[in-house]
């Protein structure tokens, strides 16, 4: 018989690493279709959470609506984060510059800049601090199942991503603009051959994987009460370690690399002390740079 | 009445000229073949033409609409597609969902045409398309261009890497799509074989269109004999 406890940390682990997951996802998709990584992701969380908090205190609407509230800014910070850190350096065409380190580069910082404007921004707005919520909102009440206690926030995490992992799958592969999105990935010469939108699609890829992120974003935020500028750094960094041990690109291998560290972290905590528990993520990272530097899952899988 | 027409076309990438005046036309319902040998600007020209890359000076018309330095999406959107050199294929996804992309707008409706035209791919649908053989890739790649139903198709050295059968097997695959009413522009390197199928074509050398005029008097003419047909004039 294993000890309940295991079973809760488990538990605990799996819609960690589900956030963990959404995050993630973010991170893959926009590698895969720039090849370049968005520095801005941990930002996008963090105003999923914000526009939450703000529907919260503005007008209490019932939960799902500060879920949905959440998920449209986080898409529209997609859009927006698009336009202003990704797009301007995609006028340079000429193979050159389409080799260059320096010019992808260059879109690692601004996407840097970005977030670094908006955490200040925050800052000026809302301080440092972690918000105030109001009680009724948070969603860490018990619940017993079997031998084992959760908190509702588990359960509505798992079920939210597990939905979320479902729709992009369908997205992916059953869709239009998710097709587009793959062939992006794929082959990016190809796709303006057979005439896809490049840009369009690329700016739906950074609105897919933000609304995502926002989304883990609010969900933590509700679950653990802890909303502050600063939130989306560490998520951001975990998320940006399930990406590279699932291989940059692989959508199933960063969701599976991401509930491993989630559950990793989670079974941690009983052998470590809590502040601790980050340091998995960093010997993950280690560990896979070391000798698996194109993934747990081998590389020459699909991306995205 | 042209179909395509270009006009002292002059393309350059940095402070390199690759076309420097091309003018060529494709009248509807005809075959034109481009020769020329590695590096004069064949492929440049393809690409500039679906709005890969940029035209410096000149003007290119497609049934009488300009489209020089349109995206590329637009020139597909307008009937204009092309089966690239190195084909371009998305490998990683299937045969289907390669021909789907392809279709873009016009939806599915194709497919069935294309299982006639290429009875390989139907069989081989739900497979990658980079686990197909060579030929088969490049049939994928030609059918891929044609679900948009398309009123003019490039073709970029369809024969290359492809054993003689598989050449053949290409370039009577060209003749029929043509008489489905699809005018087509390739660029060949095979030049006896384009020269057998294509009505008028024009040979190329260092960005510029040197000789053109019917297929029938090219394959006649002797420069064309001593420098693409190994010095024999009929094949
Ligand atoms: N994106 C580019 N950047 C710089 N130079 C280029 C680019 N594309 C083509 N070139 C140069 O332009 C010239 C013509 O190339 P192009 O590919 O058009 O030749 P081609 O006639 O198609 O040759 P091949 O028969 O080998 O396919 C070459 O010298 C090539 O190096
Ligand atoms: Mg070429």
């Amino acid at each position: 018989m294993i000890d309940p406890y295991y079973l809760q940390q488990l538990a605990i682990g799996l819609s960690l690493g589900m956030t963990y997951a959404l995050m993630a996802i973010g991170f893959t998709l926009i590698f895969g279709v720039l090849n370049v990584v968005n520095f801005a992701h941990g930002e996008v969380y963090t105003i999923g959470a914000f526009a939450g908090l703000v529907a919260i205190t503005a007008f209490a609407p019932p939960f799902l609506a500060v879920l949905f509230l959440a998920l449209a800014a986080g898409a529209a910070a997609g859009f927006s984060l698009e336009r202003i850190a990704f797009r301007p350096f995609r006028r340079f065409t000429d193979e050159a510059s389409l080799k260059s380190r320096a010019m992808r580069e260059s879109t690692l910082l601004s996407s840097l800049a970005v977030s670094i404007v908006v955490r200040e921004a925050l800052e000026i707005v809302f301080g440092s601090e972690m918000q105030p919520l109001p009680f009724e909102y948070m969603i860490n009440a018990p619940v017993q199942a079997g031998p084992v206690t959760l908190a509702t926030g588990d359960l509505i995490i798992f079920g939210v991503a597990a939905a979320m992992l479902a729709g992009l799958q369908y997205m992916l592969k059953r869709t239009r603009i998710g097709l587009s999105i793959r062939a992006v990935s794929n082959n990016p010469l190809g796709a303006r051959y057979v005439g896809i939108n490049t840009d369009r699609t690329i700016v739906m890829t950074f609105v897919v994987g933000s609304t995502m992120g926002a989304a883990a974003g609010i969900l933590v935020g509700l679950y653990y009460g802890a909303i502050f500028p600063a939130m989306g750094f560490i998520p951001g960094v975990k998320a940006f370690v399930a990406m590279v041990m699932g291989g940059l690109s692989s959508i199933p291998g960063a969701v599976i690399s991401a509930l491993i560290l989630g559950v990793s972290e989670s079974m941690a905590t009983t052998f470590l002390a809590s502040g601790w528990a980050d340091m998995v993520a960093y010997g993950f990272l280690i560990l896979t740079l070391v000798f698996f530097p194109s993934g747990l899952f081998g590389a020459g899988r699909e991306r995205v | 009445m042209s179909l395509l027409s270009i006009r002292d076309l002059c393309v350059a990438m940095g402070p390199q000229e690759i076309l420097r005046g091309v003018s060529l036309d494709v009248p509807d319902g005809s075959i034109v073949a481009v020769l020329g040998s590695n590096g004069v600007g064949k492929t440049t020209l393809m690409r500039t033409i679906s709005g890969i890359y940029r035209g410096r000076q000149g003007s290119i018309s497609f049934a009488g609409q300009p489209i020089l330095n349109l995206p590329a999406h637009r020139i597909v959107a307008l009937g204009l597609c092309q089966a690239p050199e190195g084909r371009q294929i998305f490998s990683n996804m299937s045969v289907r969902e390669n021909l789907v992309l392809g279709a873009g707008d016009a939806g599915p409706g194709e497919l069935d045409r294309i299982y006639t035209l290429f009875p390989v791919l139907a069989e081989r649908l739900r497979q990658n398309a980079g686990s197909l053989s060579g030929g088969e890739q490049q049939m994928l790649c030609i059918a891929r261009a044609l679900m948009r139903r398309p009123r003019l198709l490039l073709l970029d050295e369809p024969s290359l890497g492809l054993a003689p059968k598989l050449v053949a097997l290409i370039f009577d695959l060209v003749r029929r799509i043509r008489a489905e009413g699809v005018s087509i522009l390739i660029v060949e390197q095979n030049a006896r074989a384009a020269l057998r199928i294509a009505d008028h074509a024009a040979v190329m050398e260092d960005g510029r269109i040197v000789l053109a005029g019917k297929a029938a008097e090219l394959r006649d003419d002797p420069r064309i004999a001593e420098a693409y047909l190994g010095g024999h004039v009929h094949g």
